[in-house]
Order: C-alpha cells, then structure tokens, then sequence
C-alpha cells in the first residue's frame, strides 16, 4: 500500500502549502508514491492514522498544543514544512516581546478572548523526524525529501552555508557590491537564489549548527550597517536559534 | 626564445586568431567589480588588466558541480559520463594561475590518474599576461614572479601600454603562424611593478615555522573572527576537494551521481559516520587550512601549495589574510626563538 500523507497547517501564512498545489508538473509523480489524505488547502477528508505528517507553520496558542500531539500520536512519521514550523520563522520576533504587549497591539481591548504562547518551532513541541527549510520552502526542497521517504533513504541534510553554493555559481557577492548578506552564517540548500538574484539572503533557512554569532556581527557592522540593524537582520528568521 | 611586439589594439585580433586552434577561454567583466574566465563570444569583451577572477581558472578543468553518471533503480543499471577530449586555449592567465594548474596536475594526475580532470586538461593552451598586484597578491613571496612563463605556450608582458609577445613552445610558434600583426623585437626588463604584500621569510623557511606553530596562539585570533563560510577554500585554486551525492529525480526511477567541490572550512567537511568529527571546532579547521598550504604538502613536494593569489583574503567577508597569518606565526616564532637563546 501506498503510503498515507497529511498535511496540517498552523501559524502560517500558507505560502508552503501553496508552494506544494503548484506542483502541476510533478503531482502525478507525487501521486504514483503516496496517497494524500488530508490537506486542508484542497480537500476534507479525516484518517485515523498517517504514515506521514507534514506540518507547516509554528504553534503559537494552546489549541494548537494540542492539536500538534494528537497528530503526533496518528502519525509515523513527522515532518515540520517552512521556516514558521522549523524553528517558529518570522512569527518568532514576537518572543522579543513582552507577550503582554504583543496581545495588547495585535487584539487591543479583546485580548483576554484570545490565548496566545510564543511562537515556537514545531520541534519544541513535539518529536520532529524531518524538515524542510525556507520561507517558503522550495518544491525543489520538498521532494527531495519525499522520494527519500519513498525509498526509505536519509533525506539530504544541509550542513553547509549558503556561501558554498553561492560560490559554486561563481556568483559576485554581495559584500562586494556594497550589501550585507547573511550568507555566511545560513544553512544553504536553497542553490543561494537570493544572492544570484542580487537580493542578499535574510537567512530564511536558519542559522547554521554553532555559528560565530559575534564574528557575524562584526563582518556586517564593518560592511556598513549599525550594530542595532545587524542584530535585528540576524534575528528576523532566527528569533528562536540566536541569543543577542 | 622569440619575442614579438604587439600593439593593445590589435589584442582582440590576436584572440580571434587563436580560435583556430580551440575554444578560447578569457577573463571577462563579472558583476560590479568582479572578473571571471569564460568561453569568448567577442574577443572585444577580453578583459586584459584584472586583478583576479572569481573562480580559479580550475574549474575549467574540475567543473565545481559536475556529473559522474547517471543510474536508473528499475534497471539496476548505470551509464558514467564521458568527457569529451576538446581542444582549448586559455586566453590571459597570470602566472599563479598557470603554477596553480600546474600543483593540480601533480594532486590529480599523480599515481592514478584522475580520468575526467586529465581528458579536459588535454589538449590545452596557454596564453600568459602580466598583471599589476594589487593589495592582496603575493605569489612573489612563494616564488612566483608576474613575468614566471612555465607551463606557457605564449606570454604577454606589458610594456607601457603596448605588450611583448614571448613564445615559448612549438605550440606557441603554431599558433602565431599566419598571424601577422607582430614584428620581432628585443625582450625587455619591466620595472616598477612591485607586490605589496609580502610574505617575511622565503618560503623555504616557513615549514620549520610552521613546524613550531600548532599551538599558536594565533589560531584562536583568527578563529574567532572566521563565519566559516568556506569563501577562502572555494576560491583557492589548488584546493581539490570534493564531495560525491546521489539524487533520485521525483519519478524514483532515475538518478544521478555528482560531485561538488567541498571545503575544509566548512563544519561538516570532518564529520563521520557516527557523528564524530575530527576538526570540530573552528580553530581546528583554519590551521588544517593554513597547514595544507605550508606544511603537509609542502613537506613531500618542496614547495608552497599556495600560489600567493591571494583569493582567500580578497573573498573573507571577515577580512582574514592569509599572508598575515603567515606573518604572525613568523612573529611568534621568532620571539620563542629570542627567548630560547637569552636563556642559553
Ligand atoms: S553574496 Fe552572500 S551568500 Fe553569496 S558569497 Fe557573499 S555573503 Fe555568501
Ligand atoms: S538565500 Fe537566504 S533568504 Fe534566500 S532562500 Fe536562501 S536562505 Fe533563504
Ligand atoms: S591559499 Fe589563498 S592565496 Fe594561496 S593559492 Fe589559495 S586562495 Fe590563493
Ligand atoms: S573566507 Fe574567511 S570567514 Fe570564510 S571560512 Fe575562510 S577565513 Fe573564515
């Protein structure tokens, strides 16, 4: 039997999810090797049990606490989809703030109607198997680690930063063109599309296992920018990985 | 050896005469300030005063993504890659680039032959041209000088403006056959272009320095302002390693295997089966990198792995030098050495 997949979306603003529904070319590939069972963005049906959960965006309130285990008990295997359930993404600069002021500016007077958490990673929730970075995540990105599922392979894992691919396409960087780029201190995987395009990486992939916080802070203050701007760039996708 | 007159301006018609004998390859605009080596579309486009490309000129002949084969899972089966053997001249190489090629040869021809770089390196011509060092050059320090013409077919070393021609093997004197924009003339000497940075010692001196430096205290400095980005590795010309993958195509029946280059400054680069890593930390993995330049290798062949092109310290985004380093040790190794005779 084919294989059970799911997909769940939390805090998010559904950009992976619509990454997937374009996959046009490739579904009927997809379709060869899984039977999806629940996506909310295109049907509505319910199942006991998935071999396979995709999760997309963070979990910010106590429903969605809840929510995340009982899909962690029906499921195999999980697998947390996009910066946002990753490591909590751009949802994740609220924790910067006192959560009482947060509720106070996005619900004013009602806030005592609405139960909110910081935005956490999926992962610091639950057991999390898999993931697929980016914000969005990339097609590209989601199948590769589909077809390793499908063949029972270790998905590929991207230890190196974005850097290294930037260099491999013998791409001018951007320090050079007077930019500050996070490029060096991100997890690649995404062929560094953001500098081959001249738009400097914003480190939407995550910041690298043991990263050197202050020596990234001085590369980007001695390319121009303040120490206050270098600090709030880091932080952007990366409000739960870095401690300033 | 010949040596000829040629006049800037009849540069391109010269280039358009080395078509005949293959796919030419120059140094061409690349962004805002930046070069690269590319196939010529129009010999106009040749850039001929660069300080360096991005790439070295290696990855003409180890492509720094390249395909190895191609696999299908239904049929158990494979098919591997064939190089085509292609005639090409390359068109502009400074002098460092050339002995780069040349220490590549040695690391991947040496025993045996690594087949895919050895059928591209076949049948290749080079055409040198001097250059102006700017702040990051430093091949004179490991003993290359701007006008050194080994592994050149021709040379061109500019004098006020105009170049002279030098030719330097049967393959040069083929190729300048027919062309008729040159007269004969005397070689001159060149002055006043000079290297700014330098290395302190001669190079033959710096395996002992390095001899005495693994526990520096100059590591931790540099490694605390590395981001391990890997640019330094990428960028170097004489770096060669690389890492092999296998990607199945979203069908699950087909495959393909390749190779990229890798880098040794990267964190996973010593990461093992198990997890372990044998050059966890920073500090580990920028004296390996320095050490692979310096010592290892230098110990076996008698000379520096670092052509002095100074990639590295123009490409750090935290502005790490390498001949400073270098510079440093030596620094330190002298005060150690000061104060082991005021003892005696
Ligand atoms: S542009 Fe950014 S990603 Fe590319 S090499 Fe420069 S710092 Fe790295
Ligand atoms: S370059 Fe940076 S911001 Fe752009 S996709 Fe890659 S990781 Fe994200
Ligand atoms: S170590 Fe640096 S200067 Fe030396 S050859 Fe490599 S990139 Fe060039
Ligand atoms: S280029 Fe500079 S910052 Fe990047 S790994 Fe090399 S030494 Fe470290």
């Amino acid at each position: 039997m084919k294989p059970q997949v799911a997909f769940f979306d939390f805090t998010s603003c559904e950009g992976c999810q619509l990454n997937k529904l374009n996959f046009e070319n490739d579904l009927l590939d997809i379709l060869k090797h899984v039977d999806i069972v629940e996506f909310r963005e295109a049907m509505d049906d319910k199942a006991d049990h998935y071999d396979i959960a995709f999760i997309e965006g963070s979990i910010t309130s106590p429903s969605c606490v809840e929510r995340i285990h009982d899909i962690r008990r029906r499921s195999d295997v999980l697998v947390a989809l996009g910066s946002c359930a990753v490591n909590g993404g751009v949802n994740a600069m609220k924790n910067l703030h006192p959560i009482d002021e947060v509720r106070e500016t996005v619900y004013g007077e009602d806030k005592y109607l609405f139960a909110t958490l910081p935005a956490m990673a999926v992962s610091s929730v639950v057991k999390v198997d898999y993931e697929v970075r980016g914000c969005p995540m990339t097609q590209q990105d989601f199948l590769k680690l589909l077809i390793a599922l499908v063949l029972g392979k270790q998905p590929p894992k991207y230890g190196s930063p974005v850097c290294v691919e930037c260099k491999l396409k013998e791409n001018e960087c951007l320090y050079n063109r007077g930019m500050v780029c996070l490029g060096p201190i991100t997890r690649g995987g995404c062929d560094a599309v953001c500098p081959s395009f001249g738009q400097f990486c914003t480190g939407c992939r995550g910041i690298l296992d043991n990263p050197n916080i202050d020596g990234m802070l001085e590369v980007m203050t001695s390319h121009g920018i303040s120490l206050d701007e270098a600090k709030k760039r880091m932080l952007l996708y990366n409000s739960n990985e870095v401690q300033l | 050896m010949e040596c000829f007159s040629l006049l800037r301006s009849d540069v391109p018609a010269l280039i358009d005469h080395l078509g005949d004998f293959g796919e030419v390859i120059a140094p061409h605009g690349k962004g805002d300030v930046s070069y690269s080596f590319e196939a010529v579309q129009d010999s106009c486009d040749v850039v001929l005063d660069y300080n360096r490309t991005l790439l070295p000129l290696k990855k003409m002949f180890l492509p720094p993504v390249e395909k190895l084969m191609g696999f299908s899972l239904k049929n158990e089966s494979y098919e591997q890659v064939d190089v085509a053997i292609t005639s090409r001249v390359f068109f502009g190489v400074h002098s460092y680039e050339m002995q780069s090629i040349l220490r590549l040869d040695h690391s991947m021809l040496t025993g045996s032959a690594e087949s895919n770089y050895f059928k591209r390196r076949q049948s290749s011509r080079f055409v040198g041209i001097s250059f102006e060092p700017d702040e990051f050059h430093f091949s004179e320090s490991v003993g290359i000088v701007i006008e050194e013409m080994e592994g050149f077919d021709l040379f061109l070393n500019e004098v006020d403006g105009d170049f002279q021609l030098y030719v330097l093997t049967e393959n040069g004197q083929e190729m300048l056959n027919g062309f008729d924009k040159i007269n004969i003339t005397e070689p001159e000497i060149v002055e006043g272009r000079h290297f700014k940075k330098k290395i302190r010692y001669h190079y033959n001196r710096l395996p002992r320095v390095f001899q005495y430096a693994y526990h520096s205290e100059v590591w931790a400095d540099v490694a605390s302002r590395c981001v391990g980005c890997g640019a330094c590795t990428l960028t170097c010309p004489t770096c060669f390693c690389f890492d092999v993958q296998d990607e199945v195509e979203v069908t699950a029946e087909d495959g393909i295997r390749q190779r990229s280059w890798d880098s040794c400054m990267l964190s996973t680069f010593a990461e093992v089966a198990g997890g372990e890593n044998f050059r966890e930390k920073t500090i580990n993995r920028t004296r390996h990198r320095l050490y692979r330049k310096f010592k290892y290798i230098t110990d076996e062949e008698g000379l520096p792995w670092c052509v002095g092109c100074g990639r590295c310290t123009a490409f750090c985004p935290a502005g790490i030098s390498m001949p400073d380093i270098v510079n440093e040790l030596i620094q330190e190794d002298e005060k150690a050495q000061y104060h082991r005779t005021v003892r005696v």
